[in-house]
This record gives structure tokens, C-alpha cells and sequence, in this order.
């Protein structure tokens, strides 16, 4: 006891300062400004950094520096699809850590996560409302970069990984959907695979990939290695295009409104907080709305009211026209490689093109869109 | 002259040893029988003799029968010589019986199939004939009545194949058919004033089990009337034949108040409510209107019948609703199989209770309801309370929104807050 140092014989450390002297004893050993500027890439930060420097320098430089706040409409957009992104591999990986992807285990483990894991139905729950969300902001965000106009030079590439963004979203909901290998799951996957089956080249390719025309227990696995390690990797690839690009090529800017500025350590707190905040919406979401769990696969029994999943439904119900269905399928194929590459088809026209024939050109397509898929629906229904 | 014998003499004495022993061996081998228990193709034709030259269909129907590969003959039965062709000769003789007449037939088979010595290397039985004495067939017969069944009517006279050849006209699901064949003759019927039970029967639960499940253990015409001895079961024994397989209805029928009063009244115990041939699968709504029948609309075992409908009716509600509850559970999930095991013992109970109903007895019969009832309440209400938690879940929520909205006013501060300079 008396060996016992005396307290106040030495100065108080603060916490804050412990902590940078850690970051500083690192600092020696390895460049953490280079692991903190590869970060960036993601949108943790939008300005350009000295890798050179120490990490506290930059931080200290860059904190105070004036940055253009992705913190409000619509920049927000594509914020929002990285950080559901972010949220989506958390969750993704909690339920990586219990679920099986074999046909037999696959909705034996999702019910374990589901029923017995302590607070495994909201990790499933966010999971599940999580991927609408995402959905949901791609699409919006595609929506709007085509509304002003944002295809145009020299953002085509900002474009391309937009809508890129999409069809990855899309896929890796779709691979998604099948892992709980319940029975809503498992029709919705065969009536998608009908659907996608009709499409020339890609049809081929993707039965090449899970296996057959048909779903088999191998398609399992491979959905799961392809929705959990090769479509997201794609999706992150698209958001360093992303990201990279717009370092070059700057924010989208309207004249009217000129963009607010602020400072990176603003910015940071801004993105703490909204990252919370979606974080509290998509656990409300989970649970005052929960998804309904269904019962496990039966390839013999195909329950009522199953249909593909909502973004296949217009092609579902092209489909049901009785014509080849490689016309509709050549059909879509066109429209869906025509989108990415919009500002090369409009280049054709010389640069001069009315950019509101090409607004109403893409609300007809989106009109048309819109209803085929509520065809679709009543046709299932029928 | 010497006694010997000269080289030629003994030469042809050798010989003819030779031939002689040659010859006998022949002979021999010419004498010997046929192995009698692997019968060859001729032995087969043999069997109907040089009968079928006249009567070809006959002979093709008896060669069908075991009894042709067993040694029988045409000549066993209708007597005659089978060696020629030519009919005053083959219709002729002291066995000569030709057709035989009705009341011949039994006595006939029962020849054999009386004969403990011939049928026991078939493991046959041998009372068929006693046992056919006894039948209301055998009984009419003996008194001159020849409109009735013998051996041939329900086996064929010539084709007769063994019980368990399902060609046999008295295979199990052949059975009803063959009977049917005088017992559902619409003209036989009326005129010896007798019921159509062959299509009564075809209406009923036992004969959908036959028939459309292909359940061979589902009773027919033999089972409830014996096969030879084919009697119907008189007043008393008709719940000791039904309860052969309902054995758990007859045990609480004999426990319940109708046993004693319908024997008193004379009334045939099981038939009296669920009919004899036409028995239908139990329908739940004829529990009480079934009472009516023998007791008096306001007589209080009708009331009694009401009452013992509306327990089960009950029951079976309660039931219903926790099997609801627990699909809900699932939808959730909520672990439910130990729910489902006791909605499924609940629906035990319930069926058992059915069973009980035959006591007419509300202390026998409520043990089960009242057993199915409350397991049924209690899974609707552990479902309840664990969906409840679910509920506190979502209270929660207020306290999680509490938790956010102040890391968020932190965050803000620290948003908000002058730079620290150095």
C-alpha cells in the first residue's frame, strides 16, 4: 500500500492526447496517412491529402479546410449509397457468421439466426429493409443524375458507375432473395431465372454460372459466393470509379444554387450522424414492419401469389405475349446496355440534342417500365 | 464227343448273355417312372383326359385351377371315361355323375376338402364343409331349397383358383362382386324378398377403404359373415363383430348405459345407429341428431346429446385456434415445435373423445374434451404471451430513439464547436 504510486505526483494525460501519442509511436512503423488516404477513395473524405505527412498534420490541416458538404440534397444520394452499402456489409457479415449455404442447412441456419440468435431477427430484419433502401437511393439517384442532365461531358463515367451501381444492387438482391431457401424464396429465384432465361447471351451466361436452367442445390453456394463476395466487390469497385472520377470532374453543381461549403470535421460529424439516423430508421423499419418468414423449399409445391422479384416483373410480363421470348428478351437486353451508355448514343447526334426531348424520352421509357410491371403483377395474380 | 463246348458254342453263349442283358437293360430303362412330384407337359393335358375334344372350354377353365397340376381329373368329379371321344362311351360307366346337381356339390368337395389326410400336406383347412352346415346357405339347402349358394357359385365350377390369386373370384377385393352376384341382383332380390346389400355395402367407408385406398385389411362381405359359415351376426354379437377392429368403441360402448338397454329392446347395438351395410365415415353434426331418433326430442338424453356435441364442438374450436396461433408463431418465427406437438396431442384427445362418445357417458367423454380444450388454451395462450414480448420489443424502440436522438446532439456539439487551436 504505502508502495503505492501517489495520485497527482505525475500531470494528467487527457485520453485525446494518449490517444495520438499511440497514433504517433505507429507512425514510426508504417505510413497510416497512406492506409488513411486508400479511405478516402470511399468517401470518407473529398479532398486531395499529402501521404508524405503525419497522420495528425493532415487531419489537423485538412479538419479546418473548406470541403463541399455531400450533407444535403441531393448530394446526399450518393453518400447514401455508400453508407447503406457500409450498413449492409456489417449486418451481411453478422449473418455470414451463422448461415450455411447448402440446401440442406441453408433455411435451417436462416431460422436459427432468425428465432434463436439473440437479436438475430433485427441483424436479418435491418439486412432485409436495408437492401429496399439501398435499392431505393440507387434508383432515385440514377433518376436524378439523368433528370439534370448529368450524363453530359465530362461526367459520362460519373454516369456509367451510376448506373452500374443499379444492375449490382439489383443482382445482389436478386442472389440475395435465395439464401433463406424458404419457399417464397426458392419460386421467386425459378420465376427470376425463367424471366432472365429469355434473355440472348446473358440468359446462357448466368445458366452457366448457377449451374443449369434450372435451380439445383448447387445454385446455392454459388448465389452465395457471388452475393456475398463477388457482387459486392464489383459494387466497391464501382464506388472507387465513382469517387475517382468525381475528384477530377468535381461535385455536380446547379447555377442557381451555389453548393454550401463546410469543413472536413463538419463534414465527418455530419456523416456520423446520418449514418446513425439511417441506422435508427432501418432498425424501426425491422421492427414495426418485420418481414414475414415463410416456410422452408418444397420443389413440389409452388405457393400461391409467388412471383418474380418487382424489378423482373415487366419482362415477366413481356413474357406471357406469345411471340419468341428472345424478342422481348433481345428487347430488354438493348434498353439495359442503351442506359450506361446514353452519353455515347447522344454523342452521335453531334452534342447538339434538345436535353428535354431526352427527359421525355426517358419518362416514356420509365412510364412504359412502370406499367408492364403492374401488367405483370395482375398477370401473376390471374 | 467231349462234354466240352466247342469255341463256336461258346461264343454264341457269350453273346446271347450279351443280348439278353442288353434287352433287360433296355427294358429298364423304358419302365422307368416319371419323377411325380415335377409334373411334365403331358401330365397337364392329361388331366382333362380327351374331355375337352368335346368340351374345349371347360377343360381350358378346370386347367387354369390348382386342382389340374394336383392330380384331379375331370373324371373325379362328373365320373366317365376320359380315355375316348366318342359319348356314349365316355358318358357312361358306374362313376358316371355327369352334371352335378346342387345339393350334390358340397358333399362332392367336401370329399376332399373334408379330409384331414388330403389337405394336410396343403395346410388346407377342413371344416369348410361343417362350417357351411351351419350357414343360413347350408340351412336352406338341407331343407330342399336349391336357390341358394354352394362350393361352385362362389368359387366357379371349373376355374377354381386359390384365395390369394388376385384372379380368384374370392380374392379380398373380388369378394363383394361375387356376393353381389345374387346379393345385388335386382331382380333376385325382389323376388325372394331379401335386401340389395351388395350396393349398400358399395356406398359405405368400408368399401371406400377397398376400393379407393386399396386397403386389403378394410373389411368385406366374409369379414362381419364369416366365409363358410356365412350367417348374419344376431342382436349381442354385433358389437363383439364390429369391435374385432373397433375395439376401443366397443370397450366404451359395453361401459355406457345403451349396451344393457339396447339389448333389453331388442335393438342391434352398433347398426342401430350407424347402419349396417351403408356405414358411413362419422360425420360430427349427426352426434346429437342421431338421438332423436329412439329418444324423445325433449327427453333429457337428447339434452344430453346436445350437450356432449357442444363439448366436442367446443373443444375442437379451441383447437382450431391455437393451430391458427401457432401458424402466426411461425410466421414470426417463434419457436414452435414443442406448440405443435401439443395442438397435435390435443387433436389426439379430441379424437379419442369421439371414440368415448360411444359411452354416451359426460364423465368418460368430458375426461377428453375438456383435456383437448385446455392444452388448445394453453398453446393459444403461451403464443399470446410470447408474441406480448414482441410487443415490449417495440416499446423499446422509444427507448432506443431516446439513446440516438442524444448521440446525435453530441455529434452535433462536436459538428458545432470552434476548432481547438494550438
Amino acid at each position: 500500500m504505502s508502495a503505492s504510486p501517489k495520485p497527482g505526483s505525475k500531470p494528467a494525460v487527457p485520453l485525446s492526447e494518449r490517444l495520438w501519442r499511440a497514433l504517433a509511436w505507429l507512425e514510426q512503423r508504417m505510413n497510416v496517412t497512406e492506409l488513411f488516404s486508400f479511405l478516402t477513395h470511399f468517401g470518407v473524405i473529398y479532398t486531395p491529402i499529402d501521404t508524405q505527412r503525419p497522420l495528425r498534420e493532415v487531419l489537423r490541416e485538412i479538419g479546418s479546410k473548406p470541403v463541399v458538404s455531400y450533407a444535403r440534397w441531393p448530394h446526399i444520394l450518393g453518400l447514401l449509397t455508400a453508407i447503406l452499402f457500409a450498413l449492409q456489409a456489417i449486418s451481411g457479415t453478422l449473418l455470414a457468421f451463422y448461415y450455411h449455404p447448402t440446401a440442406t442447412m441453408a433455411y435451417e441456419s436462416t431460422r436459427t439466426i432468425v428465432r434463436d440468435v439473440p437479436l438475430g431477427w433485427l441483424v436479418h430484419q435491418v439486412h432485409a429493409w436495408g437492401s429496399s433502401l439501398l435499392m431505393a437511393v440507387v434508383f432515385v439517384r440514377i433518376v436524378r443524375l439523368f433528370w439534370d442532365g448529368l450524363y453530359r461531358a465530362p461526367r459520362e463515367v460519373l454516369w456509367f458507375s451510376g448506373v452500374m451501381l443499379g444492375y449490382l444492387v439489383i443482382q445482389i438482391d436478386f442472389t440475395g432473395r435465395l439464401l433463406p431457401w424458404d419457399i417464397h424464396s426458392y419460386w421467386a429465384a425459378i420465376r427470376g431465372l425463367e424471366v432472365i432465361s429469355t434473355v440472348p447471351v446473358v440468359g446462357p451466361v448466368l445458366a452457366f454460372v448457377v449451374g443449369g436452367k434450372t435451380l439445383s442445390q448447387d445454385s446455392l453456394p454459388r448465389f452465395y459466393v457471388l452475393h456475398s463476395l463477388v457482387l459486392p466487390g464489383l459494387y466497391l469497385a464501382m464506388v472507387w470509379v465513382t469517387f475517382a472520377s468525381m475528384r477530377r470532374v468535381g461535385l455536380s453543381r446547379t447555377d442557381e444554387a451555389p453548393p454550401a461549403t463546410t469543413t472536413f470535421r463538419k463534414h465527418l460529424a455530419d456523416l456520423a450522424i446520418i449514418m446513425l439516423l439511417l441506422f435508427a430508421g432501418l432498425v424501426t423499419l425491422a421492427t414495426l414492419f418485420p418481414f414475414h418468414f415463410h416456410g422452408a423449399a418444397d420443389p413440389y409445391a409452388t405457393p400461391k401469389g409467388v412471383q418474380p422479384p418487382w424489378y423482373m416483373l415487366a419482362l415477366y410480363a413481356v413474357d406471357q405475349v406469345p411471340v419468341p421470348g428472345w424478342i422481348p428478351g433481345l428487347l430488354a437486353l438493348i434498353v439495359c446496355l442503351a442506359i450506361p451508355f446514353l452519353p455515347a448514343i447522344l454523342k452521335r447526334t453531334g452534342g447538339r440534342f434538345d436535353e428535354r426531348r431526352v427527359r421525355i424520352a426517358g419518362v416514356a421509357v420509365f412510364a412504359v417500365w412502370v406499367v408492364l410491371s403492374v401488367i405483370g403483377v395482375i398477370v401473376e395474380r390471374s | 464227343m467231349s462234354g466240352r463246348p466247342t469255341p463256336f458254342a461258346r461264343r454264341a453263349a457269350v453273346l446271347g448273355a450279351l443280348a439278353l442283358g442288353l434287352a433287360l437293360a433296355a427294358a429298364a430303362v423304358r419302365s422307368a417312372p416319371a419323377p411325380a412330384d415335377a409334373p411334365g407337359e403331358e401330365m397337364l393335358t392329361a388331366a382333362s383326359g380327351r374331355c375337352g375334344v368335346c368340351h374345349p372350354r371347360d377343360r381350358v377353365a378346370f386347367e387354369k385351377s390348382p386342382h389340374a397340376t394336383e392330380g384331379l381329373h375331370c373324371t373325379s368329379c362328373h365320373g366317365g371315361n376320359d380315355q375316348t371321344d366318342k359319348a356314349s362311351t365316355a358318358h357312361s360307366g358306374a362313376s358316371w355323375r355327369g352334371r352335378l346337381t346342387k345339393p350334390e356339390i358340397p358333399k362332392l368337395c367336401g370329399s376332399c376338402h373334408s379330409n384331414p389326410k388330403l389337405m394336410q400336406p396343403y395346410d388346407l383347412p377342413v371344416d369348410q364343409y361343417a362350417l357351411y352346415q351351419t350357414s343360413v346357405h347350408g340351412q336352406r339347402l338341407a331343407k330342399g331349397d336349391t336357390r341358394v349358394a354352394v362350393c361352385s357359385d362362389c368359387h366357379g365350377p371349373h376355374e377354381i383358383l386359390a384365395p390369394n390369386d388376385p384372379a380368384s373370384s374370392v380374392y379380398v377385393t373380388n369378394i363383394p362382386r361375387t356376393c353381389g352376384r345374387c346379393h345385388g341382383d335386382s331382380a333376385l332380390v325382389k323376388a325372394e324378398g331379401i335386401r340389395d346389400t351388395y350396393h349398400a355395402y358399395l356406398t359405405s367407408v368400408h368399401a371406400k377403404q377397398l376400393f379407393d385406398a386399396g386397403n386389403l385389411s378394410a373389411p368385406t362381405c366374409v369379414s362381419c359373415h364369416g366365409v363358410h359359415g356365412a350367417t348374419p351376426p344376431e342382436g349381442g354379437d354385433v358389437n363383439k363383430v364390429c369391435g374385432r377392429c373397433h375395439t376401443a368403441e366397443r370397450r366404451y360402448f359395453l361401459a355406457g348405459p345403451h349396451a344393457s338397454g339396447m339389448s333389453r329392446g331388442g335393438l342391434a347395438e352398433c347398426s342401430s345407429c350407424h347402419g349396417d351395410h351403408a356405414i358411413q365415415a362419422s360425420v360430427t353434426g349427426n352426434l346429437a341428431a342421431d338421438c332423436v331418433e329412439c329418444h324423445d326430442k325433449n327427453s333429457a338424453e337428447a339434452k344430453l346429446g346436445d350437450r356432449l356435441l357442444a363439448d366436442y364442438r367446443g373443444a375442437s374450436e379451441e383447437i382450431e385456434q391455437a393451430s391458427k396461433w401457432v401458424d402466426r408463431a411461425d410466421a414470426v418465427p417463434i419457436e414452435t415445435d414443442d406448440f405443435r406437438a401439443r395442438v397435435q396431442e390435443a387433436r389426439t384427445y379430441l379424437r379419442e373423445a369421439m371414440t368415448a362418445a360411444h359411452s354416451v357417458r359426460p364423465d368418460i367423454m368430458g375426461s377428453f374434451t375438456v383435456r383437448a380444450r385446455s392444452t388448445g388454451a394453453e398453446v393459444t395462450e403461451e403464443i399470446q404471451k410470447e408474441l406480448g414480448n414482441i410487443r415490449t420489443n417495440k416499446l423499446a424502440l422509444i427507448v432506443f430513439w431516446f439513446y440516438v436522438l442524444v448521440t446525435v446532439g453530441i455529434l452535433r456539439r462536436f459538428r458545432n464547436a470552434r476548432p481547438q487551436g494550438r
